[in-house]
């Protein structure tokens, strides 16, 4: 993964069991007009890893995915002579795209006024490219596939490997997602939503506040997660060690609202989820929830969970680690899956941190501000919940 | 730095192409260089000098013809 945490997924998880936050405070803009914007940013080095002569033909968010994909595979025992699983599929969520090619191109168009932008700049953008780019890298020669699903974009890429996987398909799948769009043209238009979280009088870094009676919204992030998923003895056999067992998907629609999430919806996509993985409600110890500390998200995620886990929610632990890696859109689903598979791996939970003061509304176990151990945690669940009501819903279990 | 030097420091750093396998008399096509890369190429070229290279002059074979042909047109801008 590259993450706002850093690339080594242990040490990630490390740091968020800690409850540290990545959010900082960053001067955004241009000469004449920038402002201070929170975000959580991702520091990565493609060197080594990618070529000089491809890296100005890749925009932040595929050189992103390459570098996660080739830790993937390297910690999978799938690279061999610098050439990946080459049977294999691969299935990448990203919500925007080559959003900095796209401003670097209306920048000269605009300001500029010139018509001669970057002749990259189309490849550079198309959102499939980071799949792409993977495929190109290490030889797959499977299908490579993008799925464009706003927030729930690498949550969908997974669960759709997952489904290629066990339904035969596929032996081996890549699968994650990519999204780097912190530049200015596009967090304007964030700010124009009135979803971004303000700054806390703590500092940045408390500002993501999940589940709070004080949250104010959310704050971008960036980053990769990818995820290499086959059968359990076939990396077994290569000498490889599995994270965990990815059992089910779910995947609903609100047909409600544009930017408005429902409970509905919401619910339907968590019960899809458990029976695809022929699970009771019960069997469910852990969910790493959407939760982006808007107002009304927060509570309607804790609505549903209510309705969908009936009274084994007052049982459930349920963390919203945004609090700490920000919102990563088209990644987001696949950080925190990947997050997910690390607290059943570790038998550990990781906070939502800077929740002092809990909403009365949300009024279930949301691990606050502290990690702790979950020494009989056999299953989890991660939700994915999008602009336009596309809700995506992970299940797996410990290995 | 001249036109050539500064297509020779392009095509090291950003297209990766050994410092001894260019000379003047290098031709374009022959440094393995795709169509997408030599396009980035010309366009960064353009974009240095804040010159216009309209397609039809683009057809030069050697690296000393191109800086040849960017020269003419930044002198031809500032006449």
């Amino acid at each position: 993964m590259v993450s706002p945490h850093g690339d080594d997924p242990d040490e990630v998880f490390e740091r968020l069991y800690a409850g540290e936050s990545a959010i900082r405070k960053v001067r955004s803009g241009t000469e004449d007009s920038s402002v201070d914007v929170l975000l959580a940013m991702a520091e990565f080095d493609p060197a080594g890893t990618i070529p000089k002569t491809q890296l100005f033909l890749m925009d932040r968010n595929s050189q992103m995915a390459v570098v996660a994909a080739h830790r993937a595979l390297t910690n999978a025992k799938l690279i061999a002579e610098d050439r990946g699983p080459a049977a294999a599929g691969i299935y990448m969520g990203c919500g925007l795209g080559g959003a900095n090619a796209m401003q670097e191109a209306y920048r000269i168009y605009y300001q500029r006024k010139s018509r001669k932008v970057k002749p990259s700049s189309v490849p550079l953008i198309m959102a499939n490219a980071p799949a792409s780019h993977i495929s190109m890298r290490y030889g797959i020669l499977g299908p490579s596939f993008t799925y464009s699903i706003a927030c729930s974009s690498s949550a969908v890429a997974i669960g759709e490997a997952f489904r290629a996987v066990r339904d035969g398909y596929l032996d081996c799948a890549v699968a994650g997602g990519t999204e780097s769009m912190l530049n200015d043209g596009a967090i304007v238009a964030w700010e124009a939503l009135s979803v971004l979280a303000k700054e806390h009088p703590d500092g940045p870094a408390a500002s993501s506040r999940p589940f709070a009676k004080d949250r104010t919204g959310f704050v971008l992030g960036e980053g990769a997660a990818t995820l290499v998923l086959e059968e359990a003895g076939a990396a077994r056999a290569r000498g490889a060690r599995p994270i965990a067992e990815i059992v089910g998907f779910g995947a609903s629609s609100d047909a409600h609202n544009l930017t408005q999430p429902a409970v509905d919806g919401q619910v339907r996509a968590m019960r899809a989820a458990l029976a695809d993985a022929r699970l009771v409600p019960e069997a469910i110890g852990y969910v790493n929830a959407h939760a982006t500390a808007t107002a009304a998200g927060d509570k309607i995620e804790i609505d549903a969970l209510k309705q969908a886990f009936g009274d084994h929610a007052r049982r459930l632990a349920v963390s919203a680690t945004k609090s700490m890696h920000g919102h990563l859109v088209g990644a987001a689903g696949a950080l925190e899956f990947a997050i997910t598979l690390l607290a059943l791996n570790k038998q550990r939970l990781p906070p939502t941190a800077n929740l002092t003061v809990p909403d009365p509304e949300c009024d279930l176990d949301c691990v606050p501000c502290r990690g702790r151990p979950a020494l009989d945690l056999e299953y989890a669940l991660s939700n994915s919940f999008a602009f336009g009501g596309s809700n995506a819903v992970l299940v797996a279990r410990r290995a | 730095m001249s036109s050539y030097d500064y297509i020779k420091q392009l095509l090291v750093e950003k297209h990766d192409i050994k410092p001894e396998a260019i000379s003047p008399d290098t031709k374009l096509t022959e440094l393995g260089l795709d169509s997408l890369s030599i396009a980035e190429l010309l366009f960064d070229v353009a974009d240095k000098y804040s010159i216009d290279i309209p397609d039809e002059r683009a057809n030069f074979t050697t690296l000393g013809e191109g800086a040849a042909l960017v020269d003419e047109l930044v002198q031809a801008k500032g006449a």
